[in-house]
């Protein structure tokens, strides 16, 4: 798993950075509230830096693009996930 | 208010910052400031069929059951709590279901029911009454991977599922309070979930019981969502029992 943490190199080399901002996802304290957003159901796109949470269905926001191996939270439902690659998709497991 | 990446905290800081009273208090702020029992006050109410208020009624008596259920499950479970953090969750996890319970009875009475609790009773559904009585059992026995189980993963989940689909087609003032109590249900589930993750990787023979208590209380479930879709007239297909709830069984790798 890459924890930002540990190896904050391998974390931020050659990946894009994205701006984030607010979208209105209301369910976190402010402070929290532009790594999250409400997912638009079936056909909603995701990012590079984005992954759906498969526990509560809300879409998780990094400042960079992710890349598998990577450790992400979703606060709104309490959950360690890592993001995996399927079917050259970006997806999210749950970590428990 | 310094920006705070979530992704760059540690475990131990995400754990104790989530289950935290603080966070709760600033995460329902962003949704519940400014409602009135759980919805906009500047909205007024619709004209209804007698047909339509008679499902709308029985379905929020439903609601009511479900919630002093967790009501009830949640504050005996608190005595019990492994570690001091799942303690301090559930306190806030026992203010939420309160709540959800105040608002849909609150909803009742605006609805014209001038005795919610004698209509609740009459209505409620009787296996969602069987599954309640099942899960307070767990509760006093102080039995905390079942309690949890049945309560954060199967209880909230449904009801996760179900306030999501019937918010979508509610009138406006039940579809926000709905909304508002849904995202509670968010932590619960989620809770529910990760802790019990967490203690099935610890102690796999926890499984083969847990599997035995799906086994017992997934007809009740499932029944209890058909006689709510019914009454709803919702598709169960609409419901996405598939993609939530039992998703959520599978995830933790139970049978189904």
């Amino acid at each position: 798993m890459n924890d930002p943490l540990i190896d904050s190199d391998r974390f931020t080399a050659d990946r894009q950075k994205y701006e984030l901002t607010d979208t209105g996802f209301n369910e976190v304290p402010k402070k929290y509230r532009k790594f999250y957003r409400k997912w638009k159901g079936k056909g909603d796109e995701l990012a590079d830096n984005e992954v759906l949470c498969p526990v509560c269905l809300v879409v998780i926001r990094s400042a960079r693009s992710l890349r598998p191996g990577d450790r992400v939270y979703c606060m709104p439902c309490m959950t360690r996930l890592t993001v995996a690659e399927e079917d050259g998709m970006l997806v999210a497991r749950v970590v428990y | 208010m310094a920006e705070v990446d979530p992704h760059a905290l540690s475990e131990e800081d995400f754990h104790a910052e989530v289950h935290s009273f603080q966070f709760w208090l600033e995460a329902v702020e962003g949704y519940l400031g400014g409602t009135d029992f759980g919805f906009d006050p500047n909205l007024t109410d619709e004209e209804f069929s007698e047909s339509e208020l008679n499902y709308l009624v029985t379905t929020l008596c439903n609601y009511c059951v479900a919630e002093q259920a967790a009501l009830q499950a949640s504050s005996g479970m608190i005595s019990f709590a492994p570690a001091p953090d799942a303690a301090i969750f559930l306190s806030t996890q026992v203010v939420d279901e309160g709540r959800h319970l105040e608002v849909f009875v609150h909803r009742l009475k605006m609805l014209g029911i001038e005795d919610p609790w004698q209509e609740i009773t009459a209505r409620s559904n009787q296996s969602l009454l069987k599954f309640k009585d099942r899960l307070l059992e767990f509760v006093d026995q102080r039995d905390w991977e079942a309690a949890i189980f049945v309560q954060n993963v199967i209880l909230e989940a449904m009801e996760f599922t179900v306030f999501q689909a019937h918010a979508a087609t509610a009138d406006p003032i039940t579809s926000g309070i709905l909304t508002g109590v849904a995202k509670d249900e968010r932590r619960h589930m989620g809770f529910g979930e990760n802790d019990l993750g967490r203690k099935l990787k610890q102690a796999p023979h926890t499984r083969t019981r847990l599997n035995r208590i799906t086994a017992e209380l997934n007809p009740l479930v499932l029944s209890t969502f058909s006689e709510i879709a019914e009454e709803l007239k919702i598709d169960t297909e609409d419901l996405g029992i598939s993609s939530n709830y039992l998703a959520t069984i599978e995830r933790l790798g139970f049978s189904t």
